[in-house]
C-alpha cells in the first residue's frame, strides 16, 4: 500500500486547489462586506438578509426550482423509454444508438443552444417552414417552452445513459423468473424491471436536476433578457453589478439547497428499497 | 398405466447451426422425481428450458397432459423453475419474493399470506419473511427460491442444478430436504445435475445424457447395476473399464485370461468393454486371485482405501542420459560465452533438419558475460549424410564465439508391444548437470529431451504415464543414467478396507456376476 499512497498527493493538491479553495473563498465572500483586504475582514449576514427579505429573489428561486423540476420530470419520461429501447436492441444497433445519444454532447453546449435560437426565432427554421404553408408564425423563442426545450435537450443524454446502464446491468434471469411465476411482459416490467432500474433513475435525476437548477445561459439565450432564473442572478452579481459578496451568498444558498435535495433523493431511494423490504408481516 | 404428465417427442434443438439436442424422447410421469444427468454441454439444461418455455425446440413435440404446449408462453404454463443462481428479486424481501406469483394471479391477500407462511414453514424459513434476500446465505436463498416456485402449486417443478453453489455438507442436507419436500407436496420434480451421487440419492428415474442424446433411462439401481454402456458406467460411479473379447456366451477374455460371466448374446469374438466396479473387486493373496498384480497407489478416501492394482505393466523403453559438466566456450575479446550439447538424431529426422531445429536439439545458447544477456547464434555449420555416424556441428555468433558439438545418427530406439498394440519411442540424450538441477518439471523435461512418445499401432497417441529414473536431480554428477518411460498398463481400482503397501504383489478376485459386459460404442 505504502508506495501507492504517495501517488495520491498530486490529487490531494489538485482537490485543495480547485475545489476546497474556491469553496472557502465563496464562503468568506458570502459572509463579508465589500472592500475587504487581507488585513481587515468585516463579517456580516447582510447578504443573506437581503436575499430572504426580497420577494423578487425568492420568486426567482421558486421559478428556478420549478423549471428544473419540470425539466427533470420530462427527462425521466422521455429518457426512460429511450433507454429501454436501447438496452433491448441487438448489440450492433445498441452501439449505434448509444452513439446517437452521446454525439450531440461532443458539440459545445453553448453552440447547440445558439442553434436552437436559430430554429426557434420569429424568422427561424420552424416559422419559415410554417410560412411555406401560409400559416401564421408562432412565438417560440423567449418563452417557457423554449427554455424547457433547451434544458431537456441539453441534459437528457445524462438521464438516458444512467437508466440504460442500470437496465443493461440487470440479470436477464430476473425477467425469466418473473415470466416463470406468471407475469406477462407488462407485469414483469412493472414488478421487476422498473423497480430494479430505480437507482439508475435516481442518479439520472441528480445529474439532470443539479445543472438544470443552476443553469444560466440557456434561460438567457432561449428565454430572453426578461427570463431570470437564479443562475442569471448570480451571473449578474459577478459580471454586471460587481457585487461578489452577494453573488457568493446566493451561490452558497444554492449549494445548500442542492445538497439538501441530493440528501432527500438518496434517502428516498434507500427508504423505498427498505420499505419494500419491510412491508407486511 | 396412466398417461405421462410430460412427453417429449423427438425434440431437436439447434443453436447457430449446432445441434444441442439430437432428437430426445422422454416421458415424465406424475409425482416422479426425474433427474437429467450428464456433463456440462450435454443438453440437459436445454431440455429444462424447453419445458419451462424459455426456449423453443427446433423440431419435435412437447406434450403436457397430452396437449401440445410448444406455443404456450412460460407465464401460462403450469410449471415453475428454480433457477441455477436462484434469480431472487433483490428489491423484494423474502416474503414478497415468495408471494410474487400469487400477487400476479391476484389472489386475495389473506389467502396469499396463508400460503406464503405455509411454504416458508415447509422450507424452514418461517422467521425470515422480512429479511432482504441479499442478506441470506446461499442455502437460505436456495430455500426461498424453492418456496417461491412451489407456492404456485405447479404440476411440475423444474430445478436447474440448484445445489451447485452450495458446499458439500449443505448440499447433502438439501438433497434430503428436497426429496422430503417432493414427497410431501407430491408433485413432479425435473432435476438437472452433473453430480451422479445427487442423482442416485434423490431420483425415481435417472436420464443419463451425453452430447445431446439420451444414453439410458432407468431407476438409480438399474442404472448403477446395469449400465447400458461404458460411458454410463463410468459416469455413474467410478468403474474399471477394460477391453475384452466375448469368446462365447457366458465366456469373456480380458487380461489374457478367460473368465465366466453372466452375459450372452454377443457376436462370437466381439470386442467389448468389460466393466467391474471397484467395490466388487477383492484383494486376496496372490495364489488364489483370478488376476495378479502389483499395488501401484493407495489413496485414503475416508470410509475405504482406493487401491490401484496394476495387473500388467505398460510398454516401456529405457534410454541413456549422458550427463556432463557444463563446458561453455569462451571468447574473452568479445565478452561472450557459448554452450551446446551433443545430441542424437534419427535417420528420419535428417531430411527435416534446419538451423532452428539443430539449435533447439543441441540446446545451443550464447550470452554476453558482462550483461548476462543472450546473444543470437548467427551461423550453424554442419555436414550430414543419410547414414549412421557422428557429425560435428559448429555454432557461432556474429562476434565469432563458437562451439562444436556432435550430432550422432543412430538406429531408431523403439519398442513395439503387440499385446497392447502400441509402441513407444525415445532417444538417448546428452545434458549438463545444470540442465537437470535447474529443471522445474523434471519428468516432463525428460520426456521432451528424450523425444519420448507412444502411440497405438493404428496411430493414436498414448500417454506416457510413468518416467522412472534412479538419480537425485539435486545432486546429479556427470555420468550415464538410465531413464525409463512407460505407458499405462492394465490397472484396476479396488475399494478396500485394508491398507496395502505400494509394491505389494496381490491377487484380485471377483464373481462372474460382477463382470458387466457392454458393446463398444
Amino acid at each position: 500500500m505504502r508506495p501507492f499512497r504517495k501517488m495520491a498527493y498530486p490529487y490531494v493538491v489538485w482537490v485543495a486547489l480547485m475545489i476546497v479553495a474556491p469553496m472557502l473563498l465563496t464562503t468568506i465572500y458570502a459572509f463579508t462586506t465589500r472592500g475587504n483586504d487581507v488585513k481587515t475582514i468585516n463579517f456580516t449576514f447582510a447578504n443573506f438578509a437581503r436575499f430572504f427579505s426580497d420577494p423578487i429573489f425568492l420568486d426567482v428561486l421558486r421559478r428556478s426550482l420549478w423549471v428544473a423540476l419540470i425539466t427533470t420530470a420530462l427527462c425521466v419520461l422521455l429518457g426512460y423509454p429511450a433507454a429501454y429501447i436501447i438496452a433491448r436492441a441487438n448489440p450492433r444497433r445498441k452501439i449505434l444508438l448509444v452513439l446517437l445519444v452521446t454525439a450531440p454532447t461532443w458539440i459545445n453546449m453553448l453552440v447547440r443552444t445558439y442553434a436552437w435560437m436559430g430554429i426557434l426565432q420569429d424568422n427561424g427554421l420552424i416559422n419559415t417552414f410554417l410560412a411555406l404553408f401560409g400559416l401564421q408564425p408562432l412565438k417560440l423563442l423567449h418563452t417557457d417552452f423554449a427554455v424547457i426545450l433547451g434544458m431537456v435537450y441539453n441534459f437528457i443524454p445524462f438521464m438516458i445513459l444512467q437508466i440504460y446502464t442500470s437496465l443493461t446491468k440487470m440479470d436477464p434471469s430476473y425477467l425469466e423468473a418473473a415470466n416463470d411465476l406468471g407475469a406477462d411482459k407488462v407485469m414483469a416490467f412493472l414488478k421487476v424491471t422498473l423497480p430494479l432500474s430505480v437507482p439508475g433513475i435516481i442518479s439520472g435525476i441528480t445529474l439532470v436536476f443539479l445543472p438544470a437548477v443552476s443553469s444560466f445561459f440557456i434561460p438567457k439565450l432561449l428565454g430572453g433578457g426578461q427570463y431570470v432564473l437564479i443562475g442569471n442572478v448570480i451571473e449578474n452579481q459577478f459580471l454586471t453589478s460587481g457585487n461578489w459578496n452577494f453573488g457568493s451568498a446566493l451561490s452558497l444558498i444554492m449549494m445548500v439547497i442542492i445538497m439538501l435535495s441530493m440528501y432527500i433523493t438518496r434517502k428516498l431511494d434507500r427508504d423505498e428499497s427498505r420499505e419494500d423490504g419491510g412491508r407486511r408481516l | 398405466m396412466s398417461k405421462p404428465l410430460i412427453q417429449l417427442k423427438n425434440i431437436v434443438k439447434e443453436f447457430d447451426g449446432q445441434l444441442v439436442l439430437k432428437g430426445v424422447s422422454l416421458d415424465i410421469e406424475e409425482n416422479e422425481f426425474v433427474t437429467l444427468l450428464g456433463p456440462s454441454g450435454c443438453g440437459k439444461t436445454t431440455i429444462l428450458r424447453i419445458i419451462g418455455g424459455f426456449l423453443d425446440a427446433s423440431e419435435g413435440e412437447l406434450l403436457f397432459n397430452g396437449e401440445e404446449i410448444s406455443s404456450v408462453p412460460p407465464y401460462k404454463r403450469n410449471v415453475n423453475t428454480v433457477f441455477q443462481k436462484y434469480a431472487l428479486f433483490p428489491h423484494l424481501n423474502v416474503y414478497d419474493n415468495v408471494a410474487f406469483g400469487l400477487k400476479i394471479k391476484k389472489e386475495p391477500k389473506d389467502i396469499i399470506e396463508q400460503k406464503v407462511l405455509r411454504m416458508l414453514k415447509l422450507v424452514g424459513l418461517e422467521d425470515y419473511g422480512r429479511r432482504r434476500v441479499t442478506e441470506m446465505s446461499g442455502g437460505q436463498q436456495q430455500r426461498v427460491a424453492i418456496a417461491r416456485a412451489l407456492v404456485n402449486e405447479p404440476a411440475v417443478l423444474l430445478l436447474d442444478e440448484p445445489l451447485g453453489a452450495l458446499d458439500l455438507k449443505l448440499r447433502k442436507e438439501m438433497q434430503h430436504e428436497l426429496k422430503k419436500i417432493q414427497q410431501e407436496v407430491g408433485i413432479t420434480f425435473v432435476y438437472v445435475t452433473h453430480d451422479q451421487e445427487e442423482a442416485l440419492t434423490m431420483s425415481d428415474k435417472i436420464v443419463v445424457m451425453r452430447g445431446g442424446e439420451i444414453q439410458q433411462i432407468g431407476t438409480p439401481t438399474d442404472i448403477y447395476n446395469e449400465p447400458i454402456n461404458a460411458y454410463v458406467a463410468n459416469f455413474i460411479g467410478e468403474s474399471n473399464i477394460i477391453d475384452g473379447v466375448m469368446t462365447a456366451d457366458y465366456r469373456v477374455m480380458f487380461g489374457d485370461k478367460h473368465f465366466d460371466c453372466v452375459d450372452f448374446g454377443f457376436r462370437p469374438n466381439e470386442v467389448v468393454d468389460v466393466v467391474i466396479r471397484p467395490e466388487d473387486l477383492d484383494i486376496v493373496p496372490q495364489e488364489i486371485g483370478k488376476l495378479r498384480g502389483t499395488v501401484k497407489s493407495v489413496l485414503f478416501k475416508g470410509v475405504h482405501y482406493e487401491t490401484v492394482v496394476e495387473t500388467k505393466a505398460g510398454t516401456s523403453i529405457t534410454v541413456k542420459m549422458h550427463v556432463s559438466e557444463p563446458t561453455p566456450a569462451t571468447n574473452d575479446a568479445a565478452h561472450e560465452k557459448i554452450s551446446a550439447n551433443d545430441f542424437y538424431l534419427d535417420m528420419d529426422d535428417i531430411s527435416e533438419l534446419d538451423d532452428a531445429k539443430i539449435i533447439a536439439r543441441a540446446d545451443a545458447q550464447a550470452w554476453n558475460t558482462e550483461t548476462d544477456e543472450l546473444v543470437s547464434i548467427s551461423s550453424v555449420k554442419y555436414e550430414i549424410r543419410h547414414e549412421n555416424g557422428t557429425y560435428p556441428v559448429t555454432f557461432s555468433t556474429a562476434q565469432d564465439t563458437s562451439i562444436t558439438v556432435n550430432m550422432v545418427v543412430a538406429e531408431e530406439n523403439r519398442v513395439v508391444n503387440m499385446a497392447y498394440e502400441e509402441e513407444i519411442y525415445a532417444v538417448n540424450f546428452f545434458k549438463t548437470t545444470d540442465d537437470i538441477k535447474e529443471s522445474i518439471a523434471l519428468e516432463t523435461d525428460l520426456k521432451t529431451w528424450a523425444n519420448a512418445s507412444a502411440w497405438t499401432l493404428d496411430g493414436a497417441a498414448v500417454n506416457i504415464t510413468d518416467v522412472v529414473y534412479r538419480f537425485d536431480a539435486e545432486k546429479i554428477r556427470p555420468g550415464t543414467y538410465n531413464v525409463t518411460f512407460k505407458t499405462q498398463g492394465y490397472e484396476f481400482v479396488v475399494d478396500t478396507t485394508d491398507c496395502y503397501k505400494v509394491g505389494d504383489i496381490v491377487g484380485l478376485n471377483f464373481a462372474p456376476e460382477d463382470i458387466h459386459i457392454m458393446s463398444k460404442g
